[in-house]
């Protein structure tokens, strides 16, 4: 791609699909239940895989007896992990990280189990029923070991080790500095700390996790189909795992029922299925279940922060010290330090702080591994927020007053933060000043003080977020993980002039479809009608990095937009030279028409795409001199390091001190994602974002007992926010380009849970202010509000 | 998350169902709107070897009014309650409770027998039968009896049915439209199984005060429970809130539920606390209630 | 293993199919039958996603054996849509973008319609208290509940209730799509 294409693409302006609320083009079959999820997908004679697993937390295991099991008719295979220690490679997690330990693990455990739930064996066979019946009849000896279920425990010198190979659970410790933080302190009028403590919650897309392996022995190919964000880094692992060449490996994605961060990694179970494939010589699938997703696909969040703030009297931060501890489970499926390295590095937030320090400690339990959740680092804003409000309350100001005092304005920007990051094209200080003046902020502090002389406790929670998008290359090296942040795609003009299009991305319900379609429409100039997208085939798609970390926008559709732009050029240039023309530069391509500018004015010329199409594809000895037949633009794009959206949630909730139930609402969200690709789409991020933020605070927890148990392995106890629990949310939107990123996108969808998190927990200890009451745990469950309430009424006796 | 094999009987009469019962024995298990079973058979929490369908016996199905009562068909779904004008007029504690089973769908299928038999320590129609006394009726092959709800319920998930038997019909006491009733529930979330539940009738005399009160609480224990021994001495005063707090204490007087995940023992306890506070207010307002106005002005129940 | 024939009665079309008692209505729908509209969240009775209808009353596929639905008619997701149209309540939760990955989506439209046949005028608090036994992950329900108010404010001006297709008496309420409000 030409710098020519990418600054035309930063700077071109005029959009007729983008920034349209055009209606999804994936919903029709969503909607008719004609979509094709993995388990739609018609593979004859597939066998059905299912896995035994460990009822333990921590245990070795002794033996494990298939006999019985083989010898239920319909059964194929019972197979356990000495068995995929011959077929696949371990995993080796070692990236050249300081204070990070390598792990490394084997397909399925060997030795010794390490969460409960951890698979053990598999058995395959000719339906998931009798696969079942058969899985209760594999015998396993264990020897159970103490489990370690809490991560400071783990940290402790002479605790049991989860992984034997390492000489500690304290998997990675790492500390950073920048400033004088030990002299701000010394100079500070107050010091103020505060603690934030985040349960471990999962990710439950409504479809979980599964796959088809198709293994061809006469091509040596493997076809194997997922729905995963990642296709290709999906296909080079599972390559690399199974001894496969790239190229004897497709990965092919259908339609995906949700993922939310639980479906990057190549899963045990996954690569289970495509080893066996090969080895039986026959497709086999694999559907997990409800309880199994629970138990033991990927968890997330359980991360604690406590930050030390130095503060002058008049409410400016000085410094800011934060200590952070994150349980990462059993296993290494990402870097240990990942997902809370980026909790430290926001941490400053929308917040002018130079002088900051940090001590990340992961360590390793017995429970479900951890991995990235929608907004990974969902914790950050909560803890900036909650320690502003911290502020706010020992020195007895206005928490708007003190976010005003250290926020970041127009006049700061650009700004590198305390960690190197770049803030560009940000408005943390109107979408905070908006949501103040929206929410009638003044006239509900009254209000709130009225109804506390009859008993009704309202609170006011604001949270200001600072949201990472994107994630290009940069970002990969100086976090010093593998890996790159650039994207590609495609675009084909067809002969008729329709237009096929492809990216490395992979939707699960974002969109692309759509906003690629009106990327592609206004790149090249074409109607959307004669635009379809095509992904998740890795024989197709180009390869990319895949969906994560708010990335499809910036990184996806715009390289998209980039690429259709490029078709453009050429499109041109085949009218000008059929219009006789000397150069292109009077022609644009509008509607699928070639129109001229004269006299200021564009006119029709006659020519449309498709006659551009059939010239360059069946009449090639009428293009220029020298010009291949055909058009075709593939183009590669490597985003800026990250960019970032804001936004400013408010929201008031009513805690009810005698049941501990808290109700949420009105909440207010202003948010700058930058260009708007399709206003409705992004208010259905939001909303989804605001909801599983808010549902993650009030209801849903993985709770483990002492014996590293886990006791919500059901939807009847994860509790998942419903209809009735989940409040109206109002949105502002503000729509600040940024200008380095094609068409000024920026990317957003994780912002929203960061922001529900800070929010109606800063709310819920504003409405318990006068009993004392700061909230520094989640999730705000009755029973813990009571506890609460109790406590401090006991003290205040 | 498969059931476990079983053999599938879908008998055509009462009769026929009652000999394979008599037949199976201890390997029969009867399934009627399933809502409760099928999820323990996929967990494979339970695996019966005969799965004997009574989904056909039509004659289970039906609310029919008489003088002191209503009779209910064990197979009436808990949305043909909710909806029934019958119950509405004659029991209207009933439609109010039901809406409250479950979700929308769960209650085209859930039977009020299969919630009886059920047991759940937490469930709404059980609640119902023990505050009003409901009267059950039990067939066997050789046999119908009679129990009241209230000598029914013998622990969690555990009934008086044998193993030979169908519950046919509840029959629950007419209110009578100057008697006030409520009931309220606390869960987590909507549809969700309660935590803590509880249900009151009461009447009061010309001059205000409780002639009259039945009072029974769910989640409390390991089966609904009737307090109306321990609330007795109470009756004949004025229902303020002194009284229905004094009330409150004796029902709840050495109680200890359950705890788990989603509540302690004293959490469950405060909410009880709490609902049962709330029933007593909202039924002595209901009884203050003129005749008449009663159907058409008293609220719908709402959750705490 | 066990296998007895099984007729069913599918969106108006008899089924012959052999499948064991064990069988969930929900997999044998989706793998006998090949409907694979009607999916499968959490065959636990919790999600929804699974509903269909059986003689007209939404239900969990998930909480039947295939074997107790004969005699009984099924429809499914399927067939509500005619002639490639999407149906009133279908149209509006796509304008409302009241989906996002779609797959609670079958058993939302399955559970909404036939709730909106009963209930033609519902509040939003009635509406939120039927949704509330189907989960999404997506959207957080604002979109879904717009959608679905936004039927019913079309089968309001319908007044005959009624439900069909858009395809059917309700054609000129789709033209052009989006007109509705």
């Amino acid at each position: 791609m030409s710098d020519a294409v990418l600054d035309s693409a930063v700077h071109h302006q005029t959009f007729t699909a983008i920034g349209q609320s055009m209606p999804r083009v994936e919903d029709y079959r969503l909607l008719t239940g004609t979509a094709k999820y993995l388990d739609d997908i018609e593979v004859p004679h597939a066998l059905h895989a299912t896995f035994v697993r460990s009822p333990y937390a921590h245990a070795r295991i002794f033996r494990i007896q298939t006999d019985q099991a083989m010898a239920v008719p319909g059964v194929v295979a019972v197979v356990t992990g000495q068995d995929l220690a011959r077929w696949t490679q371990p995993a080796r997690m070692a990236p050249p990280i300081e204070g990070l330990f390598p792990m490394e693990m084997t397909t399925l455990p060997i030795d010794k189990v390490r969460f409960d739930g951890d698979p053990v064996a598999c058995v395959v066979a000719a339906d998931r029923y009798t696969a079942e019946d058969a899985a209760e009849l594999v015998m396993v000896e264990y020897e159970v070991l103490p489990a370690v279920t809490d991560m400071f425990a783990a940290a402790e010198e002479g605790t049991p080790l989860v992984d034997e190979t390492l000489s500690s659970n304290l998997v990675s410790h790492q500390t950073y500095a920048k400033g004088n933080v030990a002299g701000r302190f010394a100079e500070a009028d107050v010091i103020v700390e505060a603690t934030f403590s985040q349960h471990r919650q999962t990710h439950v897309p409504m479809e979980t996790r599964g796959c088809v392996a198709v293994w061809d022995d006469g091509r040596q190919h493997l076809t194997f189909y997922i729905g995963t964000q990642v296709p290709h880094p999906m296909r080079t692992t599972l390559a690399a795992r199974m001894g496969l060449k790239e190229t004897q490996v497709n990965v092919i994605s259908p339609d995906i029922g949700g993922a939310f961060g639980q479906k990057i990694a190549l899963y045990r179970e996954e690569l289970t299925v495509a080893a066996l494939a090969r080895e039986l010589h026959r497709p086999i699938r694999w559907r997990e279940d409800r309880m199994e997703n629970l138990r033991a696909a990927s968890h997330a969040r359980e991360d604690f922060v406590k930050t030390r703030a130095a503060v002058t009297k008049d409410g400016r931060i000085l410094a800011l010290h934060a200590d952070l501890f994150s349980d990462f489970g059993a296993y290494s499926f990402f870097p240990a330090n990942y997902m809370i390295r980026v909790v430290a590095m926001l941490l400053p937030g929308p917040y002018k702080i130079q002088d900051y320090s940090y001590e990340v400690k992961v360590a390793l339990t017995n429970k479900c591994p951890a991995g990235p959740m929608r907004a990974p680092m969902a914790i950050a804003s909560w803890v900036t927020e909650g320690t502003i409000d911290a502020v706010a309350r020992k020195l007895k100001l206005d928490p708007v007053e003190v976010r005003r005092i250290n926020m970041l304005k127009q006049d700061d920007l650009p700004y590198l933060t305390a960690t190197t990051e770049l803030y560009e094209d940000i408005t943390p200080r109107e979408t905070l000043d908006r949501a103040v003046h929206s929410f009638d902020y003044h006239v509900r502090r009254k209000e709130q003080e009225r109804l506390r002389v009859q008993g009704k406790y309202r609170g006011i929670g604001i949270c200001s977020v600072i949201e990472s998008t994107t994630y290009g290359s940069e970002f990969y090296r100086k976090a010093g993980i593998s890996g790159t942040g650039h994207e590609a795609a495609w675009v084909r003009i067809e002969p008729t002039g329709v237009v096929n299009a492809s990216a490395g991305i992979m939707g699960s319900g974002q969109g692309y479809e759509t906003v690629m379609t009106q990327a592609v429409a206004d790149g090249l100039g074409c109607n959307p009608h004669d635009v379809a997208i095509h992904l998740g085939n890795t024989l197709l798609a180009p390869y990319g990095m895949g969906s994560r970390g708010s990335r499809g926008a910036v990184a996806g559709v715009g390289t998209t937009f980039l690429a259709a732009q490029q078709a453009r050029i050429k499109v041109l240039a085949i009218a000008a030279h059929l219009l006789k023309l000397r150069s292109s530069k009077d022609l644009q391509l509008t509607d699928g028409q070639v129109v001229l500018e004269t006299d200021g004015q564009w006119r029709p010329t006659g020519l449309n795409l498709r006659d551009i199409a059939q010239t360059a594809y069946l009449n090639p000895l009428a293009l220029p001199d020298g010009m291949e037949p055909g058009i075709e633009a593939h183009v590669a794009y490597d985003p800026p390091a990250m960019t970032y959206s804001n936004s400013t949630h408010i929201c008031e909730v009513e805690v009810h001190l005698d049941t501990g139930v808290i109700s949420v609402g009105p909440y207010l969200v202003v948010e700058d994602a930058g260009t708007m690709l399709n206003p409705q789409l992004v208010e259905g991020q939001l909303l989804g974002a605001t909801a599983l933020g808010i549902g993650g605070v009030l209801f849903e927890h993985v709770v483990y007992d002492e014996n590293g148990q886990n006791l919500t392995a059901s939807l009847m106890d994860y509790l998942l926010p419903t209809a009735v629990e989940t409040p109206e949310i109002q949105m502002i939107h503000m729509g600040t380009p940024n200008h380095r990123t094609p068409a000024g996108i920026k990317g957003m969808s994780e912002g929203g849970v960061m922001g529900a998190i800070g929010a109606v927990c800063n709310a819920v200890s504003d409405a318990l202010s006068p009993l004392g009451i700061v909230v520094e745990q989640q999730p705000l469950s009755p029973s813990y509000i009571k506890s609460l309430v109790k406590k401090a009424s006991k003290t205040a006796r | 998350m498969k059931p476990a094999i079983f053999t599938y009987r879908r008998p055509a009469t009462l009769h026929e169902a009652l000999k394979l019962l008599e037949e199976t024995g201890d390997e029969g298990k009867v399934i009627a709107g399933g809502q409760s079973l099928v999820p323990m058979m996929n967990m494979r929490l339970a695996r019966p070897e005969y799965l004997v369908d009574i989904n056909d016996l039509d004659d289970l199905r039906y609310i029919h009014p008489f003088e002191e009562g209503i009779d209910i068909g064990s197979l009436t779904r808990h949305d043909e309650l909710e909806r029934s004008a019958i119950l509405r007029r004659l029991c209207p504690i009933v439609p109010t409770a039901a809406h409250f089973i479950g979700h929308y769908a769960i209650r085209q299928r859930g039977t009020i027998g299969g919630s009886m038999a059920h047991a759940d320590p937490a469930a709404e129609l059980p609640l119902l039968a023990v505050l009003l006394d409901a009267t059950l009726t039990i067939a066997s092959l050789d046999n119908t009896r009679s129990q009241t709800a209230r000598e029914f319920f013998l622990s969690m998930y555990t009934t008086d049915l044998q193993p030979n038997e169908i519950l046919t019909a509840v029959r629950f006491p007419v209110i009578p439209p100057d008697s006030g009733w409520s009931f309220k529930e606390f869960s987590r979330r909507a549809g969700d199984f309660a935590l803590v539940s509880a249900a009151c009738t009461m009447q009061l005399n010309s001059s205000g005060s409780v002639e009259q009160l039945h009072l029974a609480l769910g989640g409390a224990d390991l089966i609904p429970i009737s307090v109306d021994a321990s609330i007795a001495s109470f009756i004949g005063e004025r229902p303020d809130a002194r009284w229905r707090q004094a009330v409150a204490k004796a029902a709840l007087n050495d109680l200890e539920p359950m705890s788990d995940v989603h509540a302690s023992t004293q959490d469950r306890l405060d909410w009880l606390a709490l609902t049962v506070d709330q029933v007593l207010t909202q039924s002595s307002l209901r009884a203050n209630v003129e005749i008449g106005e009663q159907a058409s002005h008293t609220p719908e129940e709402e959750k705490l | 293993m066990n296998e007895v024939p099984v007729t069913l009665w599918v969106n108006g079309q008899t089924y012959a199919v052999r499948v064991s008692p064990r069988k969930l209505l929900s997999d044998v729908i989706r793998e006998d039958i090949g409907l694979t509209g009607t999916h499968v969240g959490c065959e636990h009775g919790v999600c929804g996603a699974c509903t269909v209808w059986v003689d007209d009353r939404p239900t969990r596929s998930c909480l039947m054996f295939a074997i107790q639905a004969e005699g009984h008619a099924v429809t499914t997701i399927e067939a509500l849509a005619q002639h490639g149209q999407l149906n009133v309540l279908q149209q509006a939760l796509h304008e409302e973008h009241g989906l996002q990955c779609g797959f609670c989506t079958p058993g939302i439209v399955m559970t909404m319609e036939a709730y909106l046949h009963e209930h033609p005028n519902p509040t939003v608090d009635d509406i939120r208290d039927a949704l509330s036994g189907n989960l999404c992950r997506c959207t957080g329900y604002q979109n879904i509940v717009a959608g679905v108010q936004k039927a019913a404010r079309v089968f309001a001006q319908n007044s005959s209730g009624a439900t069909s297709a858009a395809g059917n008496e309700s054609t000129h309420l789709s033209e052009g799509g989006r007109e509705y409000v």
